[in-house]
């Protein structure tokens, strides 16, 4: 974590796609569908074609929990954002 | 002189947005607001303090989200300036 | 998150390929879901799997009623090839139910 903080000051007010990427690893995210399907869990890693690998993930549909999966891969193709909280509690400080 | 302004490239306006709010309709029924930090040759944007708004057979449904990657595959439409509606 | 690092998940297909020789659970367009031994695959996610079962989920809506009638249909192939492009997700075997 402590490693980006400087390239974060640096650029401040720019934030590309891959500085998107390469900050948000092993954080508790949301990725959306384009079919409106959500999953929450923890990103273990991803790839220049937004594929997703997560931890933990919960599939969400019109906001009902359907599914649990401990590890799952999400092909970018389907993948219409992935979502971070600023304030997360476990990553806090 | 160098800089013909009808020869603006989208990309170049695109750029005069980071920082400030933009307005993007996608393909479909799906609409989101929020503050551009960064895009990329695909327009795969990053937007921070997001509304996103769904238009579902039950209404309109709103998503407030603190950071994306918005994946530029089903924009439609960018907007500078946000969403010229009051919500 | 040091904990994960046993994994060795350095880029998402990775994920795929300890899988391999595995049962997985793999999700499609249109409502179908797939679970069997993975054999192959390659980076579009097409895959081969053998000792299949597919499910199709439909939903009819009741023509007096209105009601959402939600049918599963059940198969099973001993073997087939997946193309990638309809795949949304794949998990491998639950390890914690």
């Amino acid at each position: 974590m402590s490693g980006t903080i400087a390239a974060e000051k640096a650029s401040s007010t720019t934030k590309t796609p891959s500085d998107f990427l390469k900050s948000i690893r092993g954080r508790p995210v949301v990725v959306k569908l384009n079919s409106g399907v959500d999953y929450r869990g923890i990103l273990a890693c991803l790839d220049g074609y937004m594929n997703i690998a997560m931890e933990q993930t919960e599939e969400y549909v019109n906001g009902q929990l359907k599914n649990k999966y401990g590890d799952a891969f999400i092909r970018g193709n389907n993948v219409l954002y992935i979502s971070t909280s600023k304030r997360t509690l476990a990553e806090d400080e | 002189m160098a800089h013909n302004p009808s020869q603006l490239l989208p990309s170049e306006l695109i750029d005069r947005c980071i920082g400030s709010k933009i307005w993007v309709i996608m393909k479909g029924d799906k609409e989101l607001v929020g503050t551009l930090k960064g895009f990329d040759v695909y327009v795969n944007m990053v937007l921070e303090d997001v509304t996103e708004y769904e238009i579902t057979p039950e209404g309109r449904r709103i998503t407030k989200l603190d950071q994306i990657l918005l994946n530029g595959n089903n924009i439609a439409i960018l907007v500078p300036g946000g969403s010229p509606d009051p919500e | 998150m040091a904990s994960e690092e046993e994994s060795a998940v350095k880029e998402p297909l990775d994920l795929i390929r300890l899988s391999l020789d595995e049962r997985i659970y793999v999700k499609l367009r249109s409502d179908r879901e797939l679970r069997g031994k993975l054999h192959a695959y390659d980076q579009h996610l097409n895959m081969i799997l053998g000792d299949v079962e597919e499910i199709v989920t439909t939903v009819e809506i009741d023509d007096e009623t209105y009601e959402e009638i939600v049918r599963s249909t059940r198969r099973t192939v001993p073997f087939l090839f997946v193309r990638g492009d309809g795949v949304i997700l794949v998990s491998p075997p639950l390890r914690t139910a």
